[in-house]
């Protein structure tokens, strides 16, 4: 018999004590399960749960056992894992929580195909508490919006995704070709947690006010669901939303800076950080349609008299 | 009855306002915020105006005396001789009509150099307009964004903008919307100076070429509209008078500020005119 697999069977059932539940959890019919418990006591020759009372209980015996049969089932999974993952290292990322999914799973896959022997653990967190993560060192590498200030942090090359806006369908606006910043007067805007993205917030508030769009009020989240509502617009890449249309800005007037960031000390994971920054440099370029960080070009600012006397 | 709602008015169009009418004739008087010191930015060119027409009735200068500005008298401006690049020579009033019609300031300044700053405050204080007040040439007001700044025109920076002291009543030209509709009335009434150099002024005024503020409040060929506007990062003013075929003659003085520091803000610049009507209608009531 296959003794873990049995040994894992009887963990379940220990923790919901309960043969229907664990039944559930376990993906398979409740006989089968019994049927397999009972062969693993005839193997260990002592019962395991007392069926006697209206409820399941664990016997003596089982206690003593269960501790031991979770160690081993652990052991085994990690024996698998390793095994898939030759040495088992580990890198852990941080990625801004409304970077696109496919995003995300392009960067795993890139560096997976690159550094098979690393596991990549993304969490989703926003520029601000990627900073702080990286300075406790709960996270390896981020993927962080610019701009960022925080000393002793080192940052990858930089890249650029101009950003359009996204509307609801039903928006007059949504038939034009293009937006001015400008005409989104009237509308207000959706955009990240100020305190999780202050350095994104703040260089585009005061690019709209540049730009002569002032939002009556600035609402946070990643969500899009204000936008869906009609309640707010929202700055992003070219997404296919069903419900919302998007439209570029005319003259780019917003455009979002990433780069990869790191601890200067990073010490041994130094060679997966540089990695993953190539990695992520190459995956946004092809994945989410960043481009090399050129010089912006000066934007012209009319002189018409009228306007100036 | 009850009065207009101008705070609503301006907000829709992205700005703050502060705004005072009056009826030249029978006084009655709608307003504003209207006693708020505001910054006059072009607007200082109607006093200096005032005060010029003054000194040639007293014979002090002679308003059609050859001037010949050279080019490197130049101040900066988009317009008039700002914007011309060789040496030109016209009398003193031709130029008082460049600084008037097109808002030139390198006219201004040479009238503000002959008439002389503290000239124009003493006329002030006879008036009794003591909150209006120059301090500052045309000349001075660009130095000192640069100064506040560090850099050149354009000036779209928030930081920037808060930073400008051309901005802040208290270290620049400054007057109130009530002072302005004062003064107007007094030319308009021919008791800022002799009738002769009032009706001038008048005329002046009704030539200035800008569409885009007061006038557009009141877009009928029989009624006259005169003024003069001034502009700065986000202020944008209009003082004038509007004339109706009835008869009936309006001191209207608009300023504003707008949230966005965008050059171009066609609703700022109309809000001036549909938030003068409001107030004249007010008074026609």
């Amino acid at each position: 018999m296959d003794l873990v697999r049995h040994l894992r069977y009887f963990v379940v059932v220990a923790e919901e004590l309960h043969f229907g539940n664990a039944a559930i959890r376990l993906g398979m019919a409740q006989p089968p399960l019994s049927q397999r418990i009972k062969r693993l006591e005839e193997e260990l020759g002592v019962p395991l749960f007392d069926r006697s009372a209206r409820q399941v209980r664990l016997t003596e015996a089982g206690r003593l056992l269960l501790g031991e049969s979770r160690e081993i089932v652990a052991r085994v999974e990690r024996l698998r894992e390793l095994a898939r993952h030759g040495d088992g290292g580990v890198l852990k990322i941080g990625v801004p929580p409304d970077l696109a999914a496919s995003v995300i799973a392009a960067l795993v896959a890139g560096f997976r195909a690159a550094n098979p022997d690393v596991r990549l653990v993304p969490a989703e967190i926003w520029t601000a508490h990627q900073v702080s993560a990286l300075a406790e060192g709960t996270i390896d590498v981020g993927l962080v919006r610019h701009p960022v200030a925080a000393p002793g942090l080192d940052f990858g090359q930089v890249l650029v995704q101009p950003q359009g806006v996204l509307l609801a369908g039903d928006d007059p606006l949504a038939e034009a070709g293009e937006v001015h910043l400008t005409e989104l007067a009237g509308r207000e805007l959706l955009m990240p947690p100020k305190e999780g993205e202050p350095g994104w917030h703040a260089e585009t508030l005061a690019e709209c006010r540049r730009h002569g769009y002032v939002p009556a009020q600035v609402h946070q989240g990643a969500g899009l669901g204000l936008v869906l509502a009609g309640q707010a617009v929202a700055f992003g890449p070219k997404a296919d939303v069903p419900g919302l249309a998007w439209r570029p800005l005319l003259g780019s007037p917003i455009a979002c800076r990433v780069s990869t960031a790191w601890r200067t000390a990073t010490g041994t994971r130094k060679d997966w950080v540089a990695e993953f920054s190539a990695v992520a440099v190459r995956t946004l370029k092809e994945s989410a349609g960043m481009t090399d960080e050129g010089a912006a070009p000066a934007r012209r600012i009319s002189r018409r008299p009228g306007m100036l006397a | 009855m009850s009065d207009p709602d101008y705070a609503a008015l301006f907000r829709m169009a992205g700005v703050t306002g502060w705004l005072h009418a009056c009826d030249i004739d029978s006084g009655r008087e709608a307003g504003h915020d209207a006693d708020e010191p505001v910054p006059l930015a072009s607007v200082f060119k109607l006093p200096l105006l005032v005060e010029f027409c003054r000194q040639a009735d007293a014979g002090l200068l002679d308003a059609t005396a050859p001037t010949t500005v050279t080019a490197d008298r130049r101040v900066s401006g988009p317009t008039g001789l700002s914007a011309m690049l060789d040496d030109v020579t016209m009398s003193l009033r031709d130029l008082a009509y460049l600084m008037m019609a097109v808002s030139d300031n390198t006219s201004a300044d040479v009238l503000l150099d002959r008439v002389g700053m503290e000239a124009v405050n003493t006329m002030l204080d006879a008036f009794g307009l003591d909150g209006t007040r120059l301090r500052q040439s045309g000349r001075a007001l660009f130095e000192s964004m640069e100064l506040d700044t560090g850099h050149g025109w354009p000036y779209l920076d928030p930081d920037d903008i808060s930073r400008l002291r051309v901005l802040d009543p208290a270290r620049t030209n400054r007057s109130t919307p009530r002072e302005m509709t004062r003064l107007l009335s007094m030319i308009w009434r021919d008791e800022a100076a002799t009738p002769e150099s009032c009706s001038w002024m008048r005329a002046v005024l009704n030539m200035q070429v800008w569409p885009h503020r007061l006038a557009s409040g009141f877009p009928y060929d029989d009624v006259e509209v005169g003024g003069k506007t001034g502009s700065l990062p986000t202020l944008r003013t209009e003082v004038g008078v509007v004339e109706y075929p009835d008869g009936g003659r309006y001191a209207v003085a608009v300023f504003t500020r707008s949230s966005s520091t965008a050059v171009i803000q066609p609703r700022a610049d109309a809000v001036i005119g549909t938030a003068a009507r409001m107030a004249v209608d007010h008074l026609r009531r």
